[in-house]
């Protein structure tokens, strides 16, 4: 039951099996949460719109469809309960780098820099290039169902991923630029790290 | 080649389609090109971010909100469990049959009639007639509205609860049939929907004070919250005597009651 699919699953809520909504929580909280912890750098916030999405697929689950692919249904129902949040609230701070959670020890020190530094970056996007990253790489949707999602063209998907990615590498240089002057202030001359560029894939 | 030529492949290239000799041109480049091979670099990156771990308190309020939204189901009168096998097609044909679903289509193919009829007459039809026309069709979708949501099949009224939404101003004799459902439907679903269809329209001096009145008749703890919650978020201070009252009715469900609590601070 519990490797059963989530469209299944979700075909059992729809259908009156209420409880089976657990299994679904299970599966999708932690990366919704991820989701918009990372778009708002809110936790509160992140766990109401949770909350918030789930209590949507109850209310409305009569309309899920069999065939829909439910993943990119709960993100369609996830995207819709922010926007409708901040057009209700209309936000009081912004996103602020310094409200990013630590990032675990990596395998070496340089590494665990650079995840803190691109998180940083990413904190930096504009919110429409930041969440088309997420979507695609945090939450693995495939660039159909981003298009779907974001009711715009596969092509128009692709130019946005890029730049965005773009923009990441823009503001991750000047992270990185400015690390290394912290570093030339505290440290010997010699011992100015290269830019963080030209490294191999 | 080009930076702007790898631009149009990076994507597939990151999302692994590539077809091979495409995949050829692409790692050429990215061993030449610096600022090319950074974004791929950033883009393997992104999958070390750290990921968060939401509390643990989330399941639980989880779990009471499927517990409260369970209850309210359970609490529906009796004579409407089969709504559910009721939302299949069979239940539109069902609906297109009866005399209000019939006396809806009909004016449906007339407007659609004298439309395509105004339209083959003439190339530039009058402006009055057009408007007449749109008239036309406004009513008729209010019809529409209003026999859907007098149906007997719960999906069939949340259809109509959901065609209410599609246009901005609201018809008055729609707003009081919204009204009726919110107060008075048997399906939490249809009472939790019509509350949202509501929500959007809190300029309407009757709509605030329909949900403060919901607010002591609903017995659904479901219903109840999202009264709530509509209540603080229109910051409708006036609502706080009705909230008071609510929280002291003996048999409250207790999260209503938190809930109450809660929205009485926020209205402060």
């Amino acid at each position: 039951m519990t490797f059963a699919p989530d469209e299944d699953v979700m075909l059992q809520v729809r259908d009156g099996a209420g409880e089976m909504l657990g299994v679904l929580f299970d599966r999708y909280q932690t990366p919704l949460f991820n989701f918009y912890s990372k778009l708002t750098g809110d936790r509160t916030l992140s766990e109401d719109l949770v909350q918030e999405v789930f209590l949507r697929i109850l209310k409305y689950r009569q309309s899920y469809r069999p065939g829909t692919p439910f993943r990119a249904w709960i993100y369609q129902i996830a995207r819709n309960a922010r926007i409708d949040h901040f057009r209700k609230f209309p936000r009081e701070r912004v996103f602020e780098p310094e409200m990013l959670p630590p990032v675990i020890p990596a395998d070496s020190a340089q590494e665990q820099q650079e995840v803190e530094l691109l998180q940083r970056a990413l904190a930096l996007l504009p919110e429409d290039k930041r969440e088309i990253l997420l979507l695609c790489r945090f939450q693995e949707l495939k660039y159909e169902e981003i298009a779907e999602l974001l009711g715009c063209q596969l092509n128009t998907v692709r130019t946005r991923i890029h730049r965005a990615l773009q923009e990441l590498r823009k503001s991750f240089h000047q992270l990185t630029q400015g690390t290394a002057l912290k570093r030339a202030n505290s440290a010997a001359p010699g011992n100015i790290p290269p830019r963080g560029g030209c490294r191999e894939v | 080649m080009k930076c702007e030529q790898i631009a149009e492949l990076l994507p597939d290239y990151l999302e692994g389609s590539l077809a091979p000799d495409q995949l050829r041109d692409v790692e050429a480049h990215l061993e030449q090109c610096a600022d090319c091979s950074e974004e791929v670099a950033l883009w393997k990156k992104l999958s070390l971010l750290p990921v968060e771990q939401p509390s643990t308190a989330s399941r639980v309020r989880f779990e009471a909100m499927l517990q409260a939204y369970q209850a309210g189901r359970s609490n529906q009168p009796a004579g409407n469990p089969e709504w559910k096998k009721r939302a299949s097609t069979a239940s539109v044909f069902h609906w297109l049959r009866s005399p209000l679903g019939a006396a809806a289509w009909s004016a449906a193919l007339l407007a659609i009639g004298i439309f395509t009829g105004l339209r083959l007459a003439g190339p530039k039809p009058p402006s009055p007639d057009m408007a007449a026309i749109q008239s036309e069709l406004t009513n008729m979708k209010q019809l529409v509205v209003l026999s859907m949501l007098q149906q007997q099949s719960a999906s069939a009224r949340l259809e109509g609860v959901t065609w209410s939404t599609r246009d901005q101003h609201l018809d008055p004799q729609v707003l009081s049939a919204l009204l009726h459902t919110l107060r008075y439907d048997p399906s939490v679903d249809v009472r939790l929907a019509a509350l949202d269809a509501l929500s959007r329209h809190s300029a309407q001096p009757q709509v605030r004070s329909s949900v403060v009145n919901a607010l002591q008749e609903q017995q659904s703890p479901l219903v109840q919250v999202a009264l709530i919650d509509q209540l603080v978020e229109w910051h409708d201070r006036e609502a706080k005597p009705h909230l008071e009252k609510l929280r002291q009715s003996p048999d409250l469900n207790p999260t209503v009651r938190q809930r109450a609590d809660w929205a009485i601070g926020k209205l402060n």
